[in-house]
């Protein structure tokens, strides 16, 4: 069984694309927009930390005289030289132009520098205003530290205004949001996978029907089954419905075909017996062409009318036929036909088994051996039925007449081939059960029997019944 | 020897009563199932010929109402129709001897001279009483090897007694198994072939058992 077909993408696969593309997305807007909160929140919050301390120096700073006082500040951070921590006073003098007044020892030498907005940001508010802003040079040469500054701007009675910076290195909140985004990465990325895993089990689940049709299909069209189950989801009862329809009516095409050339090739037999008799009774050059023309006449309809119903085999079905009845009517009737001859058919059989096919196949097939058997009995058939294995069962017939030499054997099966003309029978008989067992994947073989004559040995397909 | 075949094709059913005419037989012909059914249940025929594709009623069901009605003439089926699961049901039904078709009439005649002589408990093909011999193949007679010349009554006669050598026979009967339906039946025309035919094998061969019928005799001593 084979769901895809070469260039066209298979159904799982496209689902499982669909479901991981879409997730993908999903997901990379979902870990896009954490980080980007992340980082805001972490970014709020070193915001509102150097706001307060703006406030705070902006609270103690006073001007007495024109003299900036600076309040004391003992926080380390702001008095190790690059500790992290800075602050710097200027004075807006004429013409903005700044002086700085006083700034943490942390700074160096380095001046902090006014956000991008400018005076005129500052100027037209009296809350703190955060941006990014670069830090004292690094001693180990790595550049400038990146520093997240505050600026206020505060005016003291009639003095010059002054602005206050506060920055903070904003290496350490970086790393945290770094870390952030990366943990939040492997986090989706597992989701991701997550996800695709569960949409590939939910479409193998979901999906398992629609391959269950298809195995259904396969088993009919090989004979396995003869209709499809009706157990099927919503979706697809309508689908299993129309395609037992399909097959009901292509059963039903077939079986009306076989039953045409069964009456065609019936209604032909008696025109051509009445040929055939009326020829044998008037000879001459005429009557010769006739009885010849119309015995070829007689083996194609008899051919045909055994391909007719060899064909239906190949529809496959899965009736089952118990085979003692059949062995014992058959052995019936051949006592019967051959009773001046006396022949007497010795017979077992497994209740319990059962022949997977036609009754009337089987009928046939068996039929035709063991009549042949009869025919060339001195007395003594047997008919031996054996079950080696469980998918087939072996028929084998013997009788005790003077049996056929090895080199004829293969002749005997062929069509319509006769190695005796005087014993009546039209000559098909052999070479219909090879058709007919072939037909059931079965086989014919002949061999020596013990009791002298042939061998005859049937394999056919077996069903318990 | 009365024999009935029952065919609805009419050329066929032509020939086999030229065939069995030819042959010593007393043909009756039924064109279709229900007059078989009717003639078979009312004539003591010998033999029945039977086709399967009938009208009216088929040949398998007219054979079950023969058995059924006790009717225990032997029955030969003609069809056409010669798959094993027909043949079995023919034979079920009740049937004697299975023909398919085309078949050699040949070959009917000599199933059809089995059947009566298994009927009547005869082994051998060949008729024999003393020193009178009946081949019912060649459909000839002889009296110590010199080939008699019968008319085909006189045969008829002749098989007949010969087929149930150890009976009386009466005229009856042999009115009954010697002509067909449609011959203008007048049992004294019995006598007059039963003279002509003791002329031809010798008077003392058949005795007049009075008021019951004919026997043949078979001479003591002689082999039968």
């Amino acid at each position: 069984m084979k769901l895809r077909l070469p260039g066209k993408p298979s159904l799982v696969r496209r689902l499982i694309l669909l479901a991981t593309g879409w997730s993908l997305i999903v997901l990379l807007v979902a870990g896009i927009v954490l980080s980007a909160q992340f980082e805001r929140a972490a970014t709020d919050r070193l915001d509102t930390d150097l706001g307060s301390l703006a406030d705070g120096l902006s609270a103690g700073i006073d001007v007495e005289g024109g003299v900036v006082v600076i309040p004391e500040v003992n926080d380390e951070r702001f008095t190790r030289t690059f500790a992290g921590r800075y602050w710097q006073i200027a004075e807006v003098r004429a013409d903005n132009v700044l002086v700085s007044v006083a700034r943490s020892r942390s700074l160096g030498d380095t001046q902090l520098v006014l956000p991008p907005s400018g005076m005129a940001g500052l100027q037209a508010t009296n809350k703190p205003v955060p941006y990014d802003a670069p830090g004292p040079v690094r001693p180990n040469g790595l550049g400038h530290q990146k520093l997240r500054a505050s600026a206020l701007l505060i005016r003291i009675d009639d003095n010059p205004p002054l602005i206050i910076m506060v920055a903070e290195d904003r290496t350490a909140v970086d790393r945290e949001i770094r870390t952030f985004a990366t943990t939040t990465a492997i986090a989706l990325i597992l989701l991701g996978l997550f996800i695709i895993a569960g949409v590939w089990i939910q479409v193998r689940v979901g999906l398992q029907p629609l391959f269950d049709l298809s195995r259904e299909v396969s088993d009919v069209r090989n004979g396995r089954a003869d209709r499809l189950a009706e157990s099927y989801p919503a979706e697809l009862a309508p689908l299993a419905q129309e395609l037992n329809a399909l097959v009901a009516h292509n059963h039903e095409v077939v079986e009306r075909q076989r039953t045409h050339v069964g009456n065609l090739a019936h209604a032909l037999k008696t025109p051509i017996s009445v040929m055939m008799a009326e020829a044998g009774s008037h000879p001459g050059a005429l009557a010769d062409v006739v009885s010849r023309q119309s015995k070829a006449m007689h083996d194609h309809v008899e051919h045909h009318l055994q391909r007719a119903r060899a064909a239906a085999r190949a529809q496959g079905n899965r009736e089952v036929t118990p085979v003692e009845p059949v062995i014992e009517e058959l052995a019936r009737t051949l006592e019967r036909i051959f009773r001046d001859r006396g022949v007497s058919i010795d017979w077992r059989c497994p209740p319990d088994l059962g022949f997977r096919g036609e009754r009337q196949d089987l009928l046939e097939i068996v039929g035709n051996v063991l009549e042949n058997a009869c025919k060339w009995s001195a007395g003594k058939v047997s008919v031996t039925v054996g079950t080696p294995e469980t998918e087939s069962f072996t028929l084998i017939i013997e009788d005790d007449g003077s049996g056929l030499p090895a080199d004829r054997r293969a002749e005997v099966l062929k069509r319509g081939a006769r190695l005796d003309e005087k014993t009546p029978g039209t000559g098909l008989g052999l070479s219909i059960v090879d058709e007919l067992a072939r037909a059931y994947g079965g086989s014919v073989s002949l061999g020596d029997s013990k009791l002298g004559g042939l061998h005859v040995e049937l394999k056919l397909p077996r069903a318990e019944h | 020897m009365r024999v009935l075949i029952v065919e609805d094709e009419p050329d066929l059913a032509r020939q086999l009563r030229t065939a069995l005419g030819d042959a010593g037989y007393a043909v009756d012909h039924a064109p279709d199932g229900e007059e078989a059914a009717f003639l078979g249940d009312t004539e003591p025929y010998d033999a029945i010929v039977l086709d399967l594709g009938l009208p009216k009623i088929d040949g398998v069901s007219v054979l079950e109402q023969w058995r059924r009605d006790g009717i225990a003439t032997p029955v030969l089926i003609l069809t056409a129709r010669g798959a094993w699961s027909e043949k079995v049901a023919g034979f079920d039904a009740g049937a004697d001897d299975y023909l398919t078709k085309p078949f050699h009439t040949e070959e009917l005649l000599a199933r059809l001279r089995a059947l009566l002589r298994r009927s009547a408990g005869h082994a051998s093909a060949n008729l024999a009483c003393g020193e009178l011999r009946l081949d019912p193949k060649a459909a000839r007679a002889s009296v110590d090897g010199e080939p008699l010349r019968l008319t085909s009554l006189e045969y008829r006669l002749l098989h007949y007694l010969m087929m149930h050598q150890d009976r009386v026979i009466s005229r009856t009967e042999l009115v009954e198994h010697l002509y067909d339906q449609d011959f203008d039946r007048d049992s004294n025309t019995i006598e007059v072939f039963i003279g002509r035919l003791r002329k031809k094998i010798g008077a003392d061969r058949i005795e007049t058992v009075r008021g019951l019928g004919y026997r043949l005799i078979c001479l003591p001593g002689e082999p039968n």
